[in-house]
């Protein structure tokens, strides 16, 4: 984060003693500010002022990765509180819990969505991406048992324990693949970062209060750990979204790099048992702070929205979400279905594709690279016209993979039926209609 | 060191705007902080939770609801069960039956319908239209009428409309008007000023600035409903700090998660508890963004949304 | 800072009315001015009573009650050299709606303007001179360099100084206003808040000029940084020119109507 110039002003001596070259110690610290002078210039500013100030010129939240190769993920390194500001950069990841001293039957039903939840959305994998494996009982050989099992998914963990030896012991099996330990506290931290710096991996950090887990930060930090996660409260949900937010706020804000990390969440422990409050608090915490979000299982009926406002929260505001193009066969749609085709901007793609799918008749539909605008913009702009749908239907070959010859247009494009009829003269253009919501009827009435 | 815990009201605030009358009469705005921002100040009044009610009964064909509704045969007696639900605040009755596309009832019967559903219940009521505006304009008029007594709001006036619904709903009969623009922060913005000019107090102007479900372009949802209460509470612009009511129900009912059959998609598991699902992560998101007020279908999302409100907030 | 604060400056002894109004404690034209004021947009209100050596405290006192109590706690710029009278109309001020201004310290005999404002959590207008006008931006930039250092020294948040330029009358001193555009620049790269008596620069044109000159000032001097200044808010063609430029810095949302609210 940029200096102002009032920031160095304050640094520096006042005197107006010109030794920097400058007639005022002002008129320095506002070319310092915009970069046209190095603050060394100033021969009366103690080394230790500039340390804490190039520290204060550091990015405000630091970018922490956790697990490794192609199970490398990226946390924190966010610049903004609201996502219109500018692009957030890390989304969050969903992770699963299971704990010792759990049936075999509660672990299996937690690990069962990491087979069970694996599909694509607007070119984004969605999918479970960590395990946390809690100590329960504290039984050392019953937390490496554990730790052993959740290593046959092929995930990230986060190993979550306060017991040192058991730490050193879960780590030995498995920190190549750069795992959360997640386990540092006001009482063991000193030894707990020796296990983490050790084996070489992220610490998380928990405490009952605030004031406590700012304490343990700075004096991790004091120790040369900056490789950290902060754990919310889960003494009660407004605990845990009060800690969120002001540890995010702290550091984006009021420039407190402390709390400059990514946060960990336990939904699983503010709800447990409760499937549909973890819903809630799933979707609270990926809107706002949540870095790790830990539930207790994950249902394909909880996957679709959460995934869904993810992808949406986490989409660069500048750049359009895009489907790909092709052919896209909606109700069982075969060669001798209609066709329509529209734009690939994500929302008119799902809004269209809902609707034909409400209608439940039989549709194609085609999808041409129109540049991820909407309809109206995308013609505007010549991504949709004639030619671009000629273009699309001899790339895909859709004459050879369709029978029917019937292709309907979005109605706020009906300018293009006879440039259309030109261009694909076997085919019968029609003109559809201009919002979506009007689909259902459309369709139901078509004789085509 | 310790953490300097600094909280941050801000001097301006969302206005207060008060709905139903008597016991139940509820108030929706009022707060000084973004939302559930309990740390920075208490929360004047904590978001509300409705249960939305159809004429047509569309609703039914969940079998959650149609279990909630067994042995009533009338929208009266169905409002009565309503009423019951756990966490409910008000009810939202939906004319979805006046489009003219559709079974196009008259604003009579529409009126006819209203008058039975606040004689069996006392809670507030919100009134939504078919989505016409022409049509809604007719048909707030008259159901405004027939409820003059209820302090209703009325859900909307839009950029076609807000002469007509702002001038029968607001001024003849001084309820309260809704207004509604599709994401649009200018729009937004501009139709508040419009209601303004024509007459109708601030304090009688909740907004739904849009609604989508999650997943569906939620994104400008969210952008929008951000920098609303932005430009509300740190700039203190008056155009823009009216409540918030979001029509949850039919956004996050309709899209393809909750309405694929489990034959189609035997993967997903039951449409019913996906459309819960969906519906209680679209509130959630709604109201952290800034919704005073959700407007929901199902029964259990009622019960987690409102448990969700309370433990936020108090 | 948010949007442009507009400080109206009708009320002020120089208008034979006005003084004759605060000469006899007469209400009804300063009322008038001050909801002429507040109608065309003002945010705070200039209370000028001129020297007032005699009576100042009372009569300040006898005027920010009066505005306050009929303008729903109207923040006010409390504007004259008699520093006891300042003293006095802030022990009556009202701060709901804002905190009160003191209009104003200087880099000179007027210094001590910052220590009434540090004592009694007020804002302070800083202007950056010291005796007369500036030869250059350097000068400016001493003086506001000690006017800072002040305010600071004393626990002021430095948000609270706004910086006066010296806006400089275009009739004589046409060379200065690029200097004066530069200062502004100059005091929001810093980071600071400024605003000034922009209208002197149209000083001795004709009535008819005012308005657009004035108007081609503020938004210059906006685009610099400049986000505040005391002016006349019935002056239809500077306010919408306040507004546009509102709208263009994102201050303020648009919306069709932006003129009329």
């Amino acid at each position: 984060m940029a200096l102002k110039g009032l920031d160095i002003f304050k640094i520096t001596p006042k005197t107006n003693c010109k030794e920097c070259g400058n007639p005022t110690c002002m008129a320095f610290a506002m070319k310092v500010a915009q970069g046209a002078i190095p603050l060394e210039k100033c021969p009366h500013i103690s080394a230790e002022v500039m340390a804490e100030l190039s520290e204060a010129t550091a990015p405000p939240m630091k970018t922490i990765k956790i697990g490794a190769g192609d199970k490398e993920f990226t946390l924190g390194g966010e610049t903004v509180l609201a996502r219109h500001e500018k692009t957030f950069v890390s989304k969050p990841l969903y992770a699963v819990s299971v704990c010792t001293g759990q049936s075999e039957e509660q672990k299996e039903k937690a690990l069962s969505c990491l087979t069970a939840i694996d599909y694509e959305r607007i070119g984004e994998r969605m999918y479970v991406e960590l395990i946390e494996v809690n100590d329960g009982t504290g039984d050392k050989d019953q937390f490496i048992e554990l730790t052993k099992k959740a290593l046959t998914y092929n995930r990230t963990l986060v190993l979550s324990t306060t017991n040192v030896e058991t730490a050193k012991e879960a780590l030995a099996l498995c920190k190549d693949e750069k795992p959360v330990l997640n386990g540092a506290t006001p009482d063991n931290y000193k030894e707990m970062n020796a296990v983490a710096t050790e084996a070489g991996v992220v610490l998380g950090v928990c405490a009952d209060t605030l004031d406590a887990l700012y304490d343990t930060v700075a004096a991790l930090e004091g120790l040369g750990n900056k490789n950290l996660i902060l754990t919310v409260s889960d003494k009660s949900m407004k605990d845990a979204f009060a800690f969120a937010v002001q540890i995010r706020r702290a550091a984006l804000k009021n420039n407190d790099r402390t709390f400059g990390y990514p946060s960990l969440v336990h939904v699983n422990r503010l709800a447990a048992g409760n499937h549909n409050m973890q819903t809630a608090l799933a979707s609270l915490f990926t809107a706002k702070y949540g870095s790790i979000i830990v539930m207790e299982e994950m249902t394909y009926s909880q996957a679709l929205p959460l995934y869904g406002l993810r992808q949406n929260i986490f989409t660069d505001p500048q750049k359009p979400m895009k489907v790909e193009p092709g052919i896209y066969p909606l109700n069982g749609a075969d060669e001798n279905s209609i066709c329509m085709t529209t734009v690939d901007f994500a929302l008119t793609y799902f809004v269209v594709s809902g609707e034909i799918e409400r209608s439940g008749v039989p549709v194609n539909l085609l999808i041409s690279d129109a540049g991820g605008y909407s309809v109206l913009t995308a013609w505007a702009a010549g991504k949709l016209s004639a030619s671009s749908i000629g273009k699309f239907f001899d790339e895909f070959e859709i004459e050879k993979k369709i029978k029917n010859r019937t292709l309907v247009l979005p109605g706020k494009v009906a300018v293009l039926k006879g440039e259309v009829e030109e261009r694909l003269p076997n085919w019968n253009v029609v003109v559809g209609t201009n919002e979506a919501v009007e689909l259902v009827k459309f369709l139901k009435e078509f004789k085509g | 060191m310790p953490f300097k815990s600094t909280p941050q009201p801000f001097k301006a605030a969302i206005n207060a705007v008060t709905i139903g009358v008597g016991d139940k009469a509820m108030t929706i705005g009022g707060e000084n902080v973004l939302p559930l921002y309990t740390f920075d100040a208490p929360i004047a009044n904590p978001p509300k939770v409705g249960f939305e009610i159809t004429d047509t009964g569309l609703e039914l064909a969940i079998p959650g609801i149609a279990a909630l509704y067994e042995g009533t045969s009338t929208i009266g007696e169905r409002a009565k069960k309503a009423e019951t639900l756990e966490g409910v605040d008000f009810i939202s009755l939906k004319f979805a039956g006046a489009d003219p596309n559709g079974e196009n009832k008259s604003a009579e019967d529409c009126a006819a319908v209203a008058k039975e559903v606040a004689s069996a219940t006392s809670l507030p009521i919100v009134v939504e239209g078919c989505g016409n505006a022409e049509k809604d304009a007719a048909l707030f008029e008259k159901v405004a009428d027939a409820l003059a007594d209820r302090n209703v709001l009325f859900m909307s006036a839009k950029e076609e409309n807000y002469k007509a619904v702002g001038a029968a709903v607001g001024l003849a009969y001084g309820q309260k008007v809704g207004a509604e623009s599709s994401v649009d922060i200018n729009l937004a913005k501009q139709l508040n000023v419009l209601l303004s000019q024509l007459g109708v107090k601030n304090e009688n102007i909740a907004i739904n600035p849009g609604s989508a479900a999650v997943g569906y372009g939620f994104e400008y949802v969210a952008s929008t409903m951000e920098r609303i209460k932005a430009a509300a509470l740190s700039q203190n612009d008056t155009s823009l700090q009216m409540p918030i009511v979001t029509p949850v129900a039919s956004e996050a009912f309709n899209v393809k998660e909750a309405v694929v059959s489990e034959e189609d998609m035997p993967e997903w598991g039951p449409a019913e508890q996906r459309g819960i699902d969906m519906e209680i992560s679209t509130a959630v998101s709604a109201i952290t963004y800034g919704s005073n007020a959700v407007i929901l279908r199902h029964p259990e999302s009622v019960k987690t949304v409102s448990s969700f409100v309370k433990a936020m907030t108090e | 800072m948010g949007k442009f604060i507009v400080i109206g400056e009708r009320i002020h002894c120089i208008s034979p009315a006005i003084r004759k109004a605060m000469d006899q404690k007469d209400p009804a034209p300063i009322l008038k001015r001050a909801k002429e004021q507040l109608d065309a947009g003002a945010d705070y209100l200039d209370v000028n009573i001129g020297p007032a050596e005699k009576g100042g405290e009372e009569l300040m006192k006898w005027v920010v009650t009066l505005l306050q109590e009929n303008f729903d706690n109207v923040p006010l710029c409390l504007d004259t050299a008699n520093k006891k009278a300042i003293e006095a109309g802030i022990s009556v001020y009202n701060r709901q709606k804002g905190k009160p201004i003191i209009n104003s310290a200087d880099a000179g005999d007027r210094i001590e303007n910052i220590d009434l404002a540090a004592a009694n959590d007020a804002i302070c207008i800083a202007l950056c001179s010291k005796s007369g006008v500036p030869a250059d931006n350097d000068e400016r930039m001493v003086y506001c360099q000690e006017l800072l250092e002040r305010g600071m020294g004393l626990g002021m948040d430095p948000s609270d100084l706004w910086f006066d330029p010296l806006f400089l009358v275009i009739k004589g001193m046409q060379d200065k206003q690029k200097d004066c555009l530069e200062a502004i620049h100059m005091f929001t790269e810093m980071g600071l808040n400024t605003t000034g008596g922009l209208s002197n620069i149209s000083n001795g044109m004709p009535k008819d000029i005012r308005p657009i000159m004035d108007a081609a000032m503020v938004a210059m001097a906006m685009a610099n940084g400049l986000n505040s200044a005391i002016v006349n808010p019935c002056d239809k063609r500077l306010m919408e020119t306040i507004k546009s430029c509102d709208i263009i810095k994102d201050n303020c949302l648009y919306a069709d109507s932006y003129l009329e609210i």
